[in-house]
């Protein structure tokens, strides 16, 4: 699928319901997320949190949503996925450390 | 934009639906001829305005800088036209009616809704670095 982008480079976005894949989205990105500590904010059912935990050393996912946090750890448990740690919590009011974060990814939220 | 919570040099990403730019309504494939359009709603508008000032002014400030930009184009498949109405309705985002380029007797199904999504990659700066905070 090929756009013409007003600005930087454009990707192909994948076909699926609602959302990018998540290795689509993140691929897009091309960051390496290796070893790193990641915080997905608006993380919702953990789309990206999820994918993100494949490489990076540990995910935090948060959301506001008590039912898409659950939703997202029982993906995590189906899937495997021991890395990822769903929280809840708002983008306004993050009740979280200092400087803990390699990666934080805002998708959709802002 | 909050930065507390990232090391210095980590990176922000910021992603979200391009409003500047109308969703495209594609006939028969994700790859057919553009039939429609779908715009924003005006107060969803207006929200992206304001995000965009707020990675504008973190980025006036040094606080971040940016390493990379880009669009992703997403299409989302609908089997036929009541299908796209139905989502349209309860869209916090876009407008409620396509525009339509092709008369009702052009419009094939199935359809294909293509969205942007721009992102954008922002470096933290370190500390040691900043005039202003």
């Amino acid at each position: 699928m090929n756009a013409t982008a007003s600005s930087g480079r454009t990707f192909p976005g994948g076909l699926g319901f609602l959302r990018p894949p998540a290795e689509i989205e993140l691929g897009a990105y091309g960051l390496d997320l290796r070893g790193l500590r990641v915080a997905d904010i608006g993380a919702g059912e953990g789309r990206l949190a999820l994918g993100a935990a494949r490489d990076a050393a540990s995910v935090l996912a948060v959301d506001p949503d008590r039912g898409a946090l659950a939703r997202g750890r029982a993906a995590a448990r189906r899937q495997g996925v021991s890395n990822v740690k769903f929280s809840e919590g708002a983008a306004q009011s993050l009740r979280l450390p200092d400087a803990s974060f390699d990666v934080v990814i805002f998708s959709w939220t802002l | 934009m909050s930065c507390r919570i990232l090391v210095d040099r980590g990176v922000f990403v910021d992603a979200r639906p391009d409003s500047r730019v109308s969703a495209r309504v594609r006939a028969t494939s994700a790859r057919g001829r553009v039939i429609g359009t779908i715009g924003t709603q005006r107060l969803t508008k207006m929200d992206d305005t304001m995000s965009d000032r707020a990675v504008r002014d973190v980025l006036r400030r040094k606080l971040f800088h940016s390493r990379r930009r880009g669009r992703l184009w997403h299409a989302i498949p609908f089997e036929d036209i009541g299908e796209l109405n139905d989502y349209l309705t309860d869209h916090l985002r876009f407008s409620r009616r396509v525009q339509w380029l092709v008369p009702a007797a052009r419009r094939r199904t199935p359809l294909f809704v293509e969205r942007a999504v721009r992102f954008e990659i922002l470096e933290k700066k370190s500390n040691d670095g900043l005039t202003s905070a």
